[in-house]
């Protein structure tokens, strides 16, 4: 499956404007565009990154989401997830790389450098590489990484996996930000493999993110594999865009946090998790 | 553009016997030249100086990119970025990544911005005659670089002392110079010892010392993925290299904790309630 437009796929063009008008924090969902979306066959832009419209296709799921007021949230079910959200294949990285290539070698141009001296002279390749393996969270889905590491437990207790050190790309300047993430859950007879909550951090830091927006990910992409009773995610990141340049500030830090279920209704739950966080 | 950018440089070149050869970030494409008479100065040691110097260019001879130059490059910057968002995967016209070609470009060129600088124009004649012939250090000089292999940015400190010869620099100088040399696609290296040779041309001390460790986010964030190495490289000219004792005296000074803003913030709260709680004892005890 194809995305990423193509300059002279006019139908994906008119979808454009229904695109723009989405923003990525509106989680609406609309079937029309769905259903459109599959009759042009899968060649126009496939929403990266969460921008998609699914379909609220489990009843239980979506109640679950709601009574967390998450009322607008579209729950995608697995099968669903694999063919609407893209997934960037090796192949594709391959044969783009040459025009990536020749891109970056025009910004070395630019820049005022000589493309042509010797620390510079492979440096194009190896930055186009480089930021694909800075966006290969597109490559993967939850349901891939999880690898049905999740078992049937009977704990009803939290469970945190903290000081996960997290690297993703700003999306506005494509600077990197870094930080930790800690998760927590309360599992509800079932647990995940605790590398597997690193595995989710890693698919979704690894693409062009706002934090906000990766915290929120991070929370709904296990609370959708896992069913618990509730999800806590903090993020603490410094961002580069802020520390090398703007405002120049060195030791800001950015903190964002998304808790779903029990740790958003019960202030007890949630001050455990912190406690226990912050240590 | 790229053409005239080069008849521009090469222009420069007047009092060298060099032919066209682009002088960017100090390189002649590996040719080591000999220093010209400019560069040699009798005030300093002649040996170390003159080893620097022949490694690396003066920075008297680079020539700076233009502010002019920025804006007209932006375009097809933007263009190359909008490319390479293309190539990932992502769709450059959604509302997140909508102008991000152009915060891209900009902030690119924000760190690249030490080409548009000369060393000349930054000292601003802050060099001063002081009668001053003890090591004055600046450390902790937070530095951003970019890895030239990688185009990923190097984030560390650099330490600077030197031994001035009656003439002393205005502090932040240290600071800037660090800040040109760093802001271009650098080799942790090469910076190192740019800034060295760039304070000896400037002041002709008995000796300079630039130490910098940092953190490098291309094996950080890619490859070898080691969180918390470091990498530390070090320039010793004059003095600092010829004598252990100068240099052991550079390098215990760095790691000394002297109190920042901060700890005298802190300390002086410890030191008003040790004061309260020793003025009920009997006794007077020195710490």
């Amino acid at each position: 499956m194809r995305f990423g437009l193509d300059d002279d796929d006019d139908d994906a063009r008119e979808e454009l404007p229904a695109l723009k008008a989405r923003t990525c924090r509106t989680w609406k969902h609309d079937t029309r565009q769905a259903r459109q979306r599959s009759i042009i066959g899968g060649s126009i832009s496939i929403i990266m990154n969460g921008h998609c419209n699914g379909k609220a296709s489990d009843v239980a799921v979506e109640q679950f989401h709601s009574s967390n007021a998450f009322p607008e949230l579209s729950v995608k079910k697995a099968a669903h997830r694999n063919l609407q959200e893209g997934s960037r294949k090796e192949e594709e990285d391959q044969c783009r790389l040459p025009s990536m290539e020749a891109a970056y070698a025009s910004i070395l141009r630019e820049l005022g450098e000589d493309v042509d001296r010797h620390g510079l002279l492979r440096t194009p390749l190896r930055a186009a590489k480089a930021m694909q393996f800075f966006t290969k969270g597109y490559h993967e889905t939850v349901d891939d990484v999880l690898n049905d590491a999740i078992f049937d437990e009977g704990h009803d207790e939290m469970v945190i996996v903290k000081d996960i050190d997290m690297f993703s790309l700003c999306e506005h300047h494509l600077v990197p930000f870094f930080g930790k993430v800690h998760i927590g859950y309360i599992p509800n007879k079932k647990v995940v493999g605790l590398s597997k909550l690193a595995r989710i951090v890693e698919i979704y830091s690894r693409r062009l993110q706002v934090q906000e927006r990766l915290t929120k990910q991070i929370a709904v992409g296990l609370s959708e594999a896992l069913k618990p009773r509730g999800v806590a995610v903090v993020i603490e990141a410094a961002h580069m865009c802020m520390v090398m340049r703007g405002v120049q500030k060195m030791n800001s830090r950015t903190v964002t946090s998304s808790m779903l279920g029990a740790y958003r209704d019960d202030p007890k739950t949630r001050e455990e998790f912190l406690s226990l966080t912050q240590n | 553009m790229e053409h005239s950018r080069q008849t521009e440089f090469t222009s420069n070149d007047g009092k060298d016997t060099r032919d066209t050869t682009l002088v960017v970030n100090g390189h002649f494409d590996g040719v080591v030249k000999k220093p010209s008479a400019a560069l040699q100065s009798p005030a300093t040691e002649s040996g170390s100086h003159r080893s620097a110097a022949s490694v690396s260019e003066s920075w008297k001879e680079e020539h700076a990119r233009s502010v002019e130059d920025n804006e007209v490059s932006l375009p097809s910057l933007a263009a190359a970025y909008t490319t390479i968002l293309r190539g990932l995967g992502e769709d450059p016209h959604r509302q997140g990544l909508a102008k991000t070609p152009w915060r891209a470009a900009t902030a690119m060129q924000f760190f690249t911005k030490g080409y548009q600088e000369t060393i000349i124009d930054v000292l601003n004649d802050a060099i001063f005659d002081e009668d001053h012939d003890e090591m004055v250090i600046v450390k902790d000089i937070d530095v951003f670089s970019m890895c030239e292999h990688h185009l990923v940015p190097i984030i560390g400190k650099v330490h600077i002392g030197y031994l001035p010869n009656k003439r002393v620099l205005g502090l932040s100088k240290l600071a800037r110079i660090v800040e040109i040399y760093s802001r271009r696609l650098q080799v942790q290296e090469r910076l190192t010892k740019q800034i060295a040779v760039a304070i000896t041309e400037a002041l002709h001390p008995t000796g300079v010392g630039v130490i910098m460790e940092a953190t490098h986010m291309c094996m950080v964030m890619r490859g070898v993925q080691k969180m918390n190495s470091k990498t530390i490289t070090s320039t010793m000219l004059g003095v600092f290299r010829e004598d252990p004792k100068t240099r052991d005296e550079f390098l215990t000074l760095l790691s000394s904790q002297p109190a920042t803003y901060n700890d005298w913030q802190n300390n002086s709260i410890i030191f008003q309630s040790m004061a309260e709680d020793h003025s009920s004892d009997g006794c007077c005890q020195t710490r």
